[in-house]
């Protein structure tokens, strides 16, 4: 059995399960009190990668950094939580707030009309060019390549570890908030049944900012765990990412946030697995053919309930 | 309510304006502007290159050299006749490709394309532009069957195919990085026809020399390499004809972030000192860098100044594309005629420039290829390109 | 009964039993001005016949080949949102895998009657072949879907069609299982190339203008299909399983057999597309059939139009498709910017006097802003004008141009972005103040970043078109207002 490979391809795998996880918890969290799919979320990502490169920008540049790193990654993080959940904030207030009561499918043009908004914006500001965090050659502390070596010369590097950890601590903090506050309480109690929360006296609107707030600035972090392990910034990044965590969600179960967490693993897994033991080629083919069978075996996701539907 | 669908009919109203005023100024503007057809005022010459979507990198750094080209063009008074570039985004879809066609087609006051970029494209258009009489110019569509004989006088292109690059990287790899029989060799391409057409010119060559070719392939999106990476074991040389260069950039990081000693070897897709400068790689190339040809650095200056945020190998050769076409242009105006969409052809058929801003002449074989075409080999050393070859 | 039958003294006090006056005037108070009254008692199908005729006087109105082409392109989309409407409008299924079927189509055609495996079938023969194939590949998809409800079918249609994109991509060298010798199925990324043309009993159509007549007459055919289902029973059984599946299988509908009937019926008529889109293009390549490429589209026509909605599959088609062509011209796209910002101007403001006043204080702060820059930054008019014609060269008279705009000009993008939206919070003296200063970044950013990148503004102003439109009216333009009933 060749270690090395299997090592490897687990510690890349859940890596990214770790971002998508991130994505993922986003839309599972708006979708379970609005019921919309929220095909803009992926831009916020793209937006949060941006925020945390744009630091990188001020510091001399990604291959030219002189600053101290963990300054830099305390700052890149922050801000790209603060700014992607703002961004998410505005777009639910100017995008979203008016179709609440409307055909569920009509948000959805509408956050496809925010996503084009979005990327070309980005790629009329900044240009389309990729631009790269480089976590490999910053001078002081290339992340992404010092780290632990573990038995057959497997690398589990700083920028592995960072993203390991912060997804634990992002979502521990996020389940003691849904559990242990008063506003998470009227979070889960709004994505049972908005109209009796608000007959409750829940400020039903303010719950839906909170979420939207939480969400986005997830979205923020993974962007930035994103760039500190794959490098690339691009205005179209946001796409891609948000179908997979679009899945991700679904297939754990949507509206269920351990379940999107365990989505967002299982895609990952599921690409390093695929590359390194059957075909780079089809990686794509073989992932979808796993996540079709899962469908099928639990039709409302992994750790979803079959809902009873009340007439 | 009422306010809502009067904005609503607005906007409707609008459009149908917009859509009417465009049919009937399609062939007004023509007229107006087609001072191609009477004299040499402004010349337009059509630009399609994919400007937004999945190679918006690509496509809008061709569209940026190229705008660059005219509007130094254009600020020299010596020079003449003016030229406009319109441009037309075809999202490397051949389908929306032939539609930019078709409007270029139609658009009298065309003379020339310059583009479009992808091979899968040209195949695409080659019928429409045929028909229309227009000669089409790609600054980065290197399928070697482009130029065999159906689309000559038409098409051309500035940068050597595949059919010069893949040989010349093969025998380097065996004459000097050491691959030798029973070796193995990782090639990996993005999926994409430039890629795939590279990749398997090169493992053929190998293949035919005994070389165990272990090819895998990647989504251009794909930014995590590391399955692949540890896959590569005992490989000598990683091939990445990438048309991405922040991907081989990343590959070549993750490699040598898993302690493996296989070389990298880049395409000229990732050709880019600012992005792909992992120590000890190589890059073959089909004329010097750019950005280090010392007669060069005033006009990538002043292209940085105009156009900030990076540019990519398949940009400049845009720029020769634009002075190739205001050559023949200006040389058709000089003798007295008018720009017409066959004399712009032969006369770009006979263009020959001394220098261009690729260290390199320029003319063009029967077939449209470049002639002279030859590929330079760079090592990458303290992140500079050093040429080797 | 006789007439003098004596009135209650009270008559008019005493609320009749059993009318409601507000009920009874509900007639009058939905249907709007005369004008849509006089509209709604003209039979649909009459606005069918009026768009085919027009639709086929089109070619005769211009020699512009590009026009004819983008007819086309524009009756391929409202083919392909008819078939969706039939899955999303009728039966209420999210299909995200929809133009996995068009390729499929599109394929099918080019494998059947291109030199790729020496195969030049008839067209005629072709065609029926294609369609059957589809609707079978579109029966076998949907199978899941009774064990799938709603996002969860979404998600298994989405991974079909992505499976079929890199199927597509990456067929050139398939090997079945590894046993097999290596064959080129689908010609991976080179695609399958010079499909032959449309050859329908010795009428070969070779030009745009052929293929735009068969497109429309297409369309027509598909059009009166589906105009005769909407009133018919499986037409009416799909919608009641929109509106309520539950209720629809109590009441005894075969929910099951519903919903693949659906399925196939698009994905029939997305095959019928694919082969169109193959013969006039003569290549066919995966990437054409990709996500971010074609199925966006197809839905923001559909939805915009109205799900549910014939008529609004037309309209939908006509304003996405006219709008992203038409905004490639910078000069035609500032036209439409600055009538959009006109006309939303004119639907809020009232009295006119205010919307002069606001205009005019608009181009006196340009003239203001010329006066102090010419005096303090004469860097800031060094600019060249980017847009033309008239309108453009009015405007260019009052905004200023900076020698180098990039950064400033984004940095304004962002600032107008943000000021747009404060507008919407502010209300009475204080939005009309805000106005003027708005409108001006609104006409500087526009020239000085904006028109200089036509390709990228024009999808910007297509987001900020559908974000706008959807939210005026969520039922999209020509569809039905629903209540959603959670």
């Amino acid at each position: 059995m060749n270690w090395h490979l299997f090592v490897t391809e687990l510690v890349t795998g859940i890596t990214h399960g770790c971002v998508y996880a991130l994505i993922a918890l986003g839309y599972s969290m708006v979708y379970g009190i609005l019921k919309l799919l929220n095909f803009a979320h992926g831009d916020v990502y793209m937006v949060g990668s941006y925020i945390g490169y744009g630091w990188i920008t001020v510091f001399g540049g990604s291959f030219a950094m002189h600053a101290n790193v963990v300054l830099l990654l305390v700052l890149m993080f922050t801000s790209a939580m603060l700014g992607g959940g703002l961004l998410g904030v505005v777009i639910e207030r100017f995008a979203y707030r008016r179709l609440r009561n409307a055909p569920r499918i009509a948000p959805l043009i509408t956050a496809l009309g925010v996503a084009f908004f979005l990327e070309n914006a980005a790629q009329l500001i900044v240009g389309a060019q990729q631009q790269q965090y480089n976590p490999y050659g910053w001078l002081t502390t290339p992340i992404a390549v010092k780290g632990w070596f573990l038995p057959s010369h497997v690398l589990v590097s700083y920028a592995h570890a960072i993203i390991i950890v912060g997804t634990i601590v992002l979502m521990v903090a996020l389940t003691w908030f849904v559990q242990r506050t008063q506003t998470g309480k009227a979070m889960r109690a709004t994505s049972y049944d908005r109209e009796a929360a608000a007959m409750m006296g829940i400020d039903v609107d303010r719950v839906i900012v909170v979420t939207f707030f939480i969400g986005s600035a997830l979205a923020g972090a993974a962007g930035v765990f994103n760039g500190i392990e794959y490098s690339q910034v691009f205005p179209l990044m946001g796409f891609q990412a948000g179908l997979f965590a679009f899945t991700a969600a679904v297939v754990g179960g949507i509206g269920n946030l351990p379940g999107s967490v365990a989505g967002g693993l299982l895609i990952g897994l599921a690409e390093s697995f695929a590359t390194g033991y059957v075909s780079s080629t089809f990686q794509q083919a073989v992932v979808f053919v796993i996540l079709i069978a899962v469908m099928l075996a639990r039709p409302s996701g992994l750790f979803g309930r079959a809902a009873v539907q009340k007439v | 309510m009422r306010v809502k669908r009067v904005s609503a009919l607005a906007l409707v109203a609008g459009l149908a304006v917009i859509a009417a005023g465009c049919g009937s100024s399609n062939n007004s503007s023509s007229s107006t502007s087609s001072s191609g057809g009477g004299s040499c005022g402004t010349i337009s010459i059509g630009m399609m290159a994919p400007i937004t979507g999945p190679a918006g990198s690509i496509g809008s750094d061709q569209l940026h050299w190229a705008q660059f080209f005219v509007s130094q063009w254009n600020a020299d008074s010596s020079n003449s006749p003016q030229l406009k570039i319109v441009q037309g985004d075809t999202q490397l879809d051949p389908a929306k490709a032939s539609t930019v066609a078709q409007q270029f087609a139609s658009n009298k006051s065309i003379v020339g394309v310059i583009g479009p970029a992808g091979s899968d494209e040209v195949e695409a258009v080659a019928p429409i532009l045929k028909k229309a009489g227009l000669a089409f110019a790609s600054g980065s569509a290197t399928r070697v069957s482009l130029t065999d004989g159906k689309l000559g006088g038409y098409f051309f292109r500035d940068v050597p195919n595949d059919g010069v690059q893949g040989p010349t990287d093969a025998d380097y790899m065996m004459s000097t990085l050491g691959v030798a029989k029973g070796d193995t060799v990782m090639i990996v391409d993005d999926q994409e026809s430039y890629s795939t057409g590279l990749a398997d010119i090169v493992g053929k060559e190998l293949k035919a020399k005994g070389v165990t070719v272990d090819r895998e392939s990647v989504s251009q999106k794909a930014t995590d390499f590391s399955s692949l990476t540890a896959k590569a074991g005992n490989a000598k040389v990683v091939f990445l004809p990438f048309q991405v260069a922040s991907e081989a950039q990343l590959f070549a990081q993750q490699l040598s972030a898993q302690g493996s000693k296989a070389i990298v070897f880049g395409s000229d897709g990732d050709f880019d000192s600012s992005k792909f400068n992992s120590n000890g790689a190589y890059v073959s190339f089909f004329a010097p860098d750019v950005t280090t040809v010392k007669a060069d650095a005033d006009t990538v200056a002043a292209f940085k100044k105009q156009f900030p945020g990076g540019t990519s190998p398949f940009g400049a050769p845009n720029y020769v594309l634009a002075q190739a076409y205001a050559t023949a242009i200006s040389n058709i105006c000089k003798n007295g005629d008018t720009p017409t969409r066959d004399n712009v052809r032969t006369e770009l058929a006979k263009v020959s420039l001394d220098s261009t801003i690729l260290g390199n002449p320029l003319s063009f074989t029967s077939n449209g290829d470049v002639s002279g075409a030859k590929f330079h080999i760079f090592k990458i050393e303290n992140g500079k390109y050093v040429t080797v070859a | 009964m006789s007439e003098d039958t004596p009135q209650r003294p009270d008559e008019r006090q005493v609320p009749k039993v059993g009318v409601d006056s507000w009920v009874a005037t509900h007639a009058q108070r939905v249907e709007g001005t005369r004008l849509q009254a006089e509209l709604a008692r003209i039979p649909r199908p009459a606005f069918y016949a009026g768009f085919a005729v027009f639709a086929a006087l089109l070619p005769a109105f211009t020699s512009s080949g590009y026009i004819v082409r983008v007819g086309f392109d524009t009756l391929l989309y409202m083919l392909l949102a008819l078939g969706l409407n039939i899955v999303v409008g009728y039966a209420g299924l999210l299909d995200l895998g929809y133009v996995a079927f068009y390729g499929f189509g599109a394929y099918a055609y080019a494998m059947l009657a291109s030199p790729k495996f020496g195969l030049h079938w008839d067209t005629l023969a072709v065609i029926p072949v294609v369609v059957i194939a589809s609707a079978i590949l579109g029966f076998l998809v949907a199978l899941p879907s009774r064990r799938l409800l709603g996002d969860y079918l979404a998600i298994v249609t989405l991974f079909f069609g992505q499976l079929f994109v890199v199927v597509m991509q990456n067929g050139e060298s398939v090997s079945f299982l590894g046993l097999t010798k290596h064959y080129d199925l689908t010609g991976g990324p080179n695609g399958i190339v010079d499909i032959d043309n449309w050859n329908l009993g010795g009428l070969h159509v070779g030009s745009v203008q052929g293929y735009y007549y068969c497109a429309l007459i297409t369309f027509m055919l598909a059009l009166t299909a589906m105009y005769l289902v909407d009133t018919s029973r499986t037409g009416r059984a799909w919608k009641s399983l929109r509106e309520d599946p539950l209720a629809a299988e109590l009441m005894g509908m075969p929910v099951n057999r519903l919903k693949l009937i659906a399925f196939a019926c698009g994905a029939a008529i997305a095959g019928l597309t694919g082969t169109l889109f193959a013969a006039l293009n003569t290549t066919v390549f995966a990437i054409n059939f990709d996500v971010s490429t074609s199925l966006i589209i197809v839905y923001a026509v559909l939805l915009l139009g109205g799900a549910g909605s014939i008529g609004g599959v037309i309209l939908g088609a006509i304003v996405v498709n006219v709008s992203l062509e038409v905004l490639r011209d910078p000069n035609h796209s500032t036209w439409l910017f600055y009538i959009l910002i006109v006309g939303v101007l004119v639907a809020k403001i009232r009295p006119w006097r205010v919307l002069a006043g606001i205009l005019v204080a608009t181009v006196a702060i340009g003239y203001a802003l010329r006066g102090i820059c010419a005096a303090a930054w004469p860097r800031g008019m060094q600019g060249e004008p980017v847009v033309g014609g008239a309108l453009g060269s009015w405007v260019n008279g009052w905004v200023i141009h900076p020698a180098t705009p990039q950064t400033i000009a984004n940095v304004c993008f962002v600032l107008l972005v943000v000021a747009v939206l404060g507008l919407t919070l502010l209300h009475g003296w204080q939005r009309l103040v805000a106005l003027p200063p708005t409108l001006y970044l609104a006409a500087f950013v526009w020239n000085n970043r904006l028109a200089v990148e036509p390709s990228v503004t024009r999808l910007i102003l297509v987001g900020v078109i559908l974000i706008v439109l959807m939210n005026a009216r969520p039922q999209g333009l020509l569809g039905t207002a629903r209540v959603e009933i959670a």
